[in-house]
């Protein structure tokens, strides 16, 4: 009877588990089925690349008919503002692409998935990736990495190449060559700028710094993490950068001025490879020209020839040579749903397929360039509807690709990655910093001293 | 309602006389009645303006980590506000701002609502074009006013300084700290006059002319009617004119920071403070407490002894 009733009780638990293990199948199957409705926040806020990001994201639900997925546009210059009041509410999207400086930040705030992040990383396979990239956005204890390299650019100074050589001047590369250029072709008098340098409060700002101060050694922490902001080096190239920025177009200015040089009136400025399609393309350049518009200012038509007297100098060099560029990174934020996530990394999957991620760099051919070494050699990519390529040859394409390998940030000190760089960088302190020295006529001492502080603070 | 409140209170309650069948008075009943008809304002009021100001001066008191725990400091952050130098200047900045703006749409409102009260032809169709600043978005006035002062391409330093020579140099007006406060001024008196002219211009309509009749017959010129009848009339719509102005413009940001983010003030400072770089949040409520404070304190003293309501 006893042995009866064990049968029976071992029986019924089996029968029990099973139903359940059934149960937790269907379950399993109806949560892939299941609709999920996932948010993407891009820093591309311009019109146009949105809708060739809402383009891949149709095709992508067209295929996948039970993931929703929103478009966010969030300007780059907010983007670290957002994500923390939206990390406080509890309502961060599941993806987001940024800057690689900005993920590594959210990455050490705790608020980034990242073994959605490696599983990717190991699925693509790690040595299909350009190494230097995926260096920036690797942790510390390189076990894993905190978002994923989609693209990016190189910065250098674009200059009139017809002027310098007209007055004899040295491509601006070295920090003497630059200033004597500046101050050769400042002529306020004729509307003629020198340069453009960031001094508007915003990452532009950063972006012309880093390279300057990179080239005199000046960095923001040493190898054992400490702050050395406040060091002589630094010091020379505040100097240098405020006394370049007088030869700037009046007041202060960011990336938007470069619509100065296309319109003939400034001798160089920095700029990434985004500028190239401007540059050869009349169509792109347009919304930069008032002289079609505005026939009794003085302003100017498109130049056919700019493009061929256009050069870039991408190495600054005083106590050694320096570049600068900018990978930007698609990452995952830590969702309580485990379908949203898996949603995104379906996502983020498609997107590194062939089709889909040439659509997403042809959106600003020379700007956005692979992270994928296969695809910077496929023909198809090579092959933008711009023609850009053609314009400028693929050798010269290539050489841009190939600078990405050596993007220098000061997040990176002899290998070691500093997480409060990033967060430095982030936060915009040092653009704040060149704003009161260059606009609100702070002295250098003060306004290192300023930022100083505020360093302190973010990494206390 | 009030009244039957107030005769509520003065009846002693449970009185047996209007007793009804629930055991409650008839006065007790409508009294319930009333603070159910109210309770949903109420509620929202509270939920939607008393909790963010009071939550607000909550967080004055601490320093704020958004991804950890906050930490109570007492009066740190106020202390820390007031010694800042920061701060005085937006403050300074904010007065000059709000004290210029204010003025100048007032006049100018005054001004154009006296022209437009007189007869002229078209006159319907320019009153309605006046209003043409205050009714447009402000995103794309702005977006104007910057293409217009743009240093090198703008409309204005072509006439100013390639035509007409008024400027030694190219100046960025509307980027440098120094005059970009003055553009704002100026574009706030142009954005925001409409609505002075509009308020005077209803009120001088209803100026009852016999007035200007009786004043004409005992000889006073135009200039003794304009002081004697005009002004006194429209003494009290200038003046809370004036008053919703000082509170519009005191708080104002986005006309301010959309035009040009470098004249910082007060709203300005606590938003940059707030939400930018180290993103003191603590801070950033403290000084949204203060300016509370200062605009509860001018606005209790214009009412008592200026306009003596």
């Amino acid at each position: 009877m006893k042995r009866k009733i064990v049968t029976i009780l071992v029986l019924a638990l089996f029968a029990v588990s099973s139903a359940g293990l059934l149960a937790q199948g269907q379950e399993e199957a109806a949560a892939a089925a299941k609709p999920v409705a996932i948010e993407f926040w891009t820093t591309e806020t311009q019109s146009d690349r949105m809708a060739t990001i809402q383009v891949l994201i149709d095709t992508f639900t067209a295929l996948n008919p039970e993931i929703t997925i929103n478009l966010i546009p969030v300007d780059e210059n907010a983007l670290a503002t957002q994500t923390q009041t939206a990390a406080a509410a509890g309502t961060l999207p599941a993806l987001f692409e940024g800057p690689a400086e900005t993920a590594v930040s959210f990455g050490t705030q705790g608020v980034l998935d990242l073994q959605a992040t490696k599983a990717i990383v190991d699925k693509i396979g790690k040595d299909r990736f350009y190494s230097g990239p995926l260096k920036v956005l690797e942790t510390t204890d390189k076990s894993s990495y905190y978002a994923l390299p989609y693209h990016g650019w190189i910065q250098g100074i674009w200059y009139r190449a017809d002027w310098f050589e007209e007055a004899g001047l040295n491509p601006p590369s070295t920090w003497e060559d630059t200033l004597k250029a500046a101050e050769y072709f400042y002529q306020p008098d004729k509307n003629q700028y020198g340069i453009l340098v960031g001094t508007l409060p915003e990452a532009y700002a950063e972006q012309c710094f880093t390279p300057i101060a990179m080239s005199n050694d000046a960095a923001l922490f040493d190898a054992d993490k400490n702050l050395v902001f406040n060091s002589p080096e630094m010091k020379e190239a505040v100097e240098f950068y405020a006394e370049l920025a007088k030869f700037n177009p009046p007041g202060p200015q960011t990336w938007r001025a470069r619509d100065y040089y296309l319109q003939g009136k400034m001798a160089m400025f920095f700029y990434s490879t985004y500028i190239m399609d401007d540059l050869a393309m009349l169509e792109v350049a347009a919304g930069s020209l008032t002289g079609d518009n505005f026939g009794d200012l003085s302003g100017a038509d498109f130049d056919p020839e700019l493009v061929k007297n256009t050069r870039i100098a991408p190495i600054m060099t005083n106590e050694s040579p320096a570049g600068y560029g900018t990978v930007v990174a698609l990452g995952f934020f830590q969702q309580k749903d485990p379908a949203k996530t898996a949603a995104a990394r379906k996502f983020i999957e498609y997107l590194y397929t062939p089709n889909a991620y040439i659509t997403f760099l042809h959106m600003a051919p020379g700007g956005m360039n692979p992270m994928l070494k296969e695809i910077a050699s496929n023909p198809r990519f090579q092959n933008d509807p711009m023609g850009l390529f053609k314009s400028y040859g693929p050798e010269k394409m290539a050489e841009i690709i190939d600078g990405l390998e050596n993007v220098e940030t000061f997040s990176i000190v002899e290998g070691v990655r500093i997480e409060e760089a990033s967060e430095i960088t982030a936060k915009q302190i040092i653009p704040q910093m060149l704003y009161k020295i260059t606009q609100e006529r702070m002295s250098v001492d003060a306004g290192m001293r300023w930022a100083e502080a505020e360093m302190r603070k973010l990494i206390d | 309602m009030q009244a039957q409140f107030k005769k509520a209170g003065k009846q002693p309650s449970g009185s047996s006389a209007a007793a009804l069948t629930d055991g409650r008075t008839r006065t007790q009943r409508e009294e319930l009645l009333g603070w159910a008809l109210v309770l949903p304002s109420v509620a929202i009021i509270l939920a939607l303006i008393l909790y963010p100001v009071l939550y607000n001066i909550y967080l004055s008191f601490f320093q704020v980590n958004l991804s950890g725990a906050s930490r109570f400091v007492g009066f740190l952050n106020h202390r820390e506000v007031l010694g800042d130098r920061e701060f005085w200047s937006a403050l300074l900045t904010t007065v000059m701002y709000v004290v210029f703006s204010t003025i100048g749409a007032t006049l100018l409102g005054l001004g154009v609502a006296l022209v437009m009260n007189e007869k002229f032809p078209l006159r319907g169709l320019v009153r309605s074009l006046i209003l043409l600043p205050y009714v447009a978005p402000v995103i794309s006035v702005v977006f104007s006013w910057q293409f217009f002062f743009d240093p090198v391409n703008g409309i204005f330093m072509d006439i100013f300084y390639d035509k007409l020579g008024w400027f030694s140099q190219r100046i960025n007006l509307i980027g440098s700290p120094a005059t970009a406060v003055w553009v704002a001024i100026i574009f706030s008196i142009w954005k925001n006059f409409p609505f002075a002219y509009l308020m005077i211009l209803s009120r001088l309509q209803a100026i009852d002319q016999n007035l200007y009749e009786a004043a004409e017959i005992d000889g006073a010129a135009g200039r003794h009617k304009f002081l004697y009848i005009t002004l006194p009339e429209v003494y009290f719509v200038v003046n809370a004119i004036i008053l919703l102005r000082v509170i519009w413009n005191f708080n104002k940001f986005e006309e301010v920071y959309l035009l040009t983010s470098n004249v910082k003030v007060l709203s300005v400072y606590t938003y940059l403070k707030a939400f930018t770089g180290a993103m003191d949040l603590g801070q950033g409520a403290t000084l949204a407490v203060l300016q509370f404070i200062l605009l509860i304190g001018f606005i209790l003293f214009y009412v008592k002894r200026v306009i003596k309501w």
